[in-house]
Order: structure tokens, then sequence, then C-alpha cells
């Protein structure tokens, strides 16, 4: 029981990630079940529901597909019942990695290597859980007070509100994907592909008009950078020893 | 929409929903929250597996430093578009702005339901849960049973290269995507500057602690910088809903 697969993977971790996913669904069937009863005193008929639940249903075919590709990506680094949970729903797959790098460096180890040792992964785990939980926490604390009609909050400036969000998701994932360049020549190569491979899926996407590529962008490059570093890692002298 | 139907049974009917979906999206989305630090706290508590609080601290502290200010501002942001009852599905569920908001405004426009009534509301409310059903269904049968089985088939040379390169293989995409997103040639530029002279220059100067928190020094030097070098008489408003798709 050494390796990280081992605990990732354990009974329990499934148990909660099960639970997470029912907890959704009864979430569900709760509020379509208020739905339903409300509907008929709010011009809502039983057929705009059905008719509703079925075209938000299939608008998320493809995105959701889209997410199966990164998270099937990601089952070899971090186990499938964190991936379910982390990558699938709470979390993206960018906040996710993104957290588990930060803690690796902290720990003075790299996501996957020798150094990606079951308490890596386990500070991983919790960090990710704690962070992602308190997009969850915050939720349940601003929504009454925003419910409310807090003006305060309403009415924030609209300048600060488009610019910090931006300006603070950008300087991160920067921060960490130049940080990811000194590790290795693959690295590098890793990097630059799976910009450029992102880039030329938003070109496409634009020039013809199929607003698919941008759902797949993701998964694409993802894809794409990781069969370029195969050839890399494998069959130059550009990997870590 | 009260036009057509009884004005009072209308509002006692939203009431009666509102009640139900706040006081139920509350106790499930805390549910939810309990579960997913369930897992964590088992390994650092129940198994042979030894992790000081000190290091689990810090762990949290350095991704907190991060992503501390995306945590309010996104809630912030999205509730204006989700309300109330979709906000309590939304951060659960994930993935708001590639699958939540489309799904929603496509249920919206084939009930032919008018944004900003109540009739949309619910329209949003119901396509979100088809969404979350197909999103659920998708992963456990194509990521939980079929990418599990897919990976144990995979070659070890495979796995190794999926596990050592797949955040540079993530992260070069997101800052593309985001800062396409964003749609600031500014800030993307600004970023990526403070993210060199941090990382490449003071980095392996400072030493280890700095190079902790190295990240937040990057996002803490690119907001103050995006926000003095804003252009001033740009109006900002409806074009900036959410930060992309990259929100919890």
């Amino acid at each position: 029981m050494r390796d990280v697969a081992s605990y990732a993977n354990s009974p329990f971790l499934w148990a909660c990630a099960l639970g997470v996913f029912a907890v959704i669904v009864l979430q569900s069937l709760i509020y379509m079940r208020a739905a339903a009863d409300a509907g008929p005193d709010l011009d809502f008929s039983r057929e705009d529901l059905r008719r509703s639940l079925r075209a938000g249903g299939v608008a998320a075919i493809g995105p959701s597909l889209a997410v199966v590709i990164v998270a099937i990506a990601l089952l070899t680094l971090l186990g499938t019942p964190a991936v379910l949970v982390r990558i699938g729903l709470v979390g993206s797959a960018a906040t996710e990695t993104s957290s588990a790098t930060l803690v690796a460096t902290t720990m003075g180890a790299q996501l996957g290597g020798p150094t990606w040792t079951p308490e890596v992964f386990t500070a991983a785990f919790f960090a990710m859980g704690a962070s992602g939980g308190m997009w969850m926490v915050s939720a349940l604390v601003l929504t009454p007070i925003l419910k409310r009609g807090d003006a305060h909050l309403r009415h924030a400036n609209p300048a600060l509100m488009a610019i910090v969000p931006s300006a603070a998701l950008l300087g991160a994932f920067a921060s960490l994907g130049v940080a990811e360049l000194p590790k290795s020549n693959v690295h590098v190569v890793t990097v630059v592909a799976s910009a450029a491979v992102m880039a030329v899926c938003l070109w496409l996407a634009r020039r013809l008009d199929a607003a698919w590529l941008r759902e797949w962008g993701l998964g694409i490059a993802i894809l794409l950078a990781l069969g370029l570093a195969y050839v890399a890692h494998h069959h130059t002298g550009l990997g870590p020893a | 929409m009260t036009t057509d139907t009884d004005s009072g049974a209308a509002d006692a009917a939203y009431a009666r929903y509102d009640a139900t979906t706040s006081r139920w999206g509350r106790l499930t989305m805390l549910a939810a929250l309990l579960l997913s630090w369930l897992g964590p706290l088992y390994l650092v508590l129940f198994t042979d597996l030894v992790v000081s609080w000190g290091q689990l601290l810090t762990a949290f502290a350095a991704v907190a430093a991060v992503f501390g200010v995306i945590w309010v501002v996104e809630v912030v942001t999205y509730y204006p578009v989700l309300g109330p009852a979709a906000t309590y599905q939304a951060f659960m569920i994930g993935n708001i702005a590639n699958k939540l908001l489309p799904s929603a405004i496509v249920a919206q426009s084939a009930i032919g339901a008018k944004p900003g009534t109540r009739r949309a509301e619910l329209a949003a409310v119901m396509a979100i849960c088809g969404a979350a059903i197909v999103h659920i269904a998708s992963l456990l049968v194509f990521v939980g049973l079929l990418g599990t089985f897919l990976v144990s088939l995979m070659p070890d040379s495979v796995t190794q290269v999926a596990r050592l390169y797949i955040f540079p293989a993530i992260i070069g995409a997101v800052v593309v995507q985001l800062g396409a997103y964003v749609r600031s040639t500014k800030i993307l530029v600004i970023a990526l500057v403070v993210a060199a002279v941090v990382q490449l220059l003071l980095v392996p100067v400072l030493g280890k602690m700095f190079g902790n928190f190295a990240t937040a020094v990057v996002v803490i030097a690119t907001v103050a910088a995006a926000w003095m070098l804003r252009d001033r008489n740009r109006r900002y408003g409806d074009e900036a809903v959410g930060s992309g798709d990259l929100e919890s």
C-alpha cells in the first residue's frame, strides 16, 4: 500500500464520491417536485417542465462529454473518486490541478513524479476539498444576503467586478504555467503545444462558427499535448532523468 | 407572469416553491460539502499516512492565497443570472458558464419564456436539473466505469507520461482560453510579464518560503497592475458575467 493509486481509489473515497452524486440527484428530484407543485399557478405547465428538463439535458450532452475527456486524462494522477468529485463536479480541471500543483510545491514535490507520494496526494486532496468547499461555503453564506437584496453587494463597482476576477485568475494560471517551464524541456514543449492547440481551436471556432470547438478545446489540447510529451519523453533525450 | 392567472395564487405558489428550494437547496449543498470533506479527512485520520496539520495548513494557505478572492466574487457575479434556487445547484454541479447557463437559455427559448419572469426562472432551474442528471450519468458511466477500465489497460509508459505532464498539458490551454475569454490583451500581457518576473527571476533567488506563495504574489501584483492601468473610459457592465468556465 505505498503507491498513490491504492489510497486514491480506496473504497471509502468511492463511497464519498457516490454520496455527492446521490445528493445532487436528490436535490434535482426535490426541485422538480417543487416546480411541478407550484408550476400550474405560475403559468408553467407539466409540458413546460418536461420540455425544459429535456432541453437542458440535451444541451448538456456535448459539454459533459468534453469534461469526460479531461477527467479521464487525470485519472492516473488523482484516482477515480477524486476526479469524479473534484474535476467532474464541484471544481474544474484548471482550478483543481492548480491547487494540487501549489500544494506539491509547498512540500517540495512535483505532480506525478517520484516525489508524488501518497502523503503529497493526501495534502493536495485535502487542500482541493477545503478550497473547493469554500465556493459552496460562500454560496451558502452569500445567497441569503443577496436574496435580501443587499444593495452594497449588488451594486459593487462594475469595473472592479470585471477586472478583479479576470486579473486574479489570469495571474494565477499564468504564474503556474510559467512555473512549469524550468522543470524540463518536455514541460516546455507540453505547455507550448497545449497553448498552441487551444489557440488554433479558438481561432477555428470563430472562423467556422463552430461553438463545440470552444467546449472541446481543452480536451483536444490535453490529448495532443500529452501525445507530444510522450514522444518527447520517450524518444528524445529531453525528459527529466 | 401573473397576467392571466390569479396573482394571489401565483404569489402563494411562488413563495411555496421558493421556501422549498431554499431550504432543501441549502441542506443538500451542506450535505455535499460535508461529504466532499470526508474523503480527505479519512486519508489524514484513518490511514497509515503521516501528514502533519502544519503541512495541511500550509497547503490550504497556499491555495487560499491564490483563489480566495474568486470564491466570493464568482458567487456574487453569477447570483443575478442564476437566482437563489439555481445558485445552490450551480456551485455544487460546476461548469456554470460552459454548461449550466447555455442549458438554461436553451430551455427558456424552447418554452418561449421571457427572461426575468417566474416562468423563465422555473425553466432555468428545470434545465439545470436536466443538465445535472445528464452530467452525473456521463461521469459515472464514461469516467467511473469506462475510464477506470481504460486506464487499467494502458501501458505504464503512457500512464507515466499522463501523470508527469498532465498539468503542463492543461495549463497552457487554460491561459489561452481565459485570455481569449477576458478579451483584454492588456491583462493577459500584465499577467504573463508579472509571472515571468516572479517565477523565473525572484523564486530562484528568494528561496522556498517565497516559492510557496509566489503565485499569490503574482495574483496580487496582476490585480493591482490591471486596476491601475485600466481603461478609465471603458464602460464595464453586462459583458463580464463570470470568469469563463473556470468556476467551481
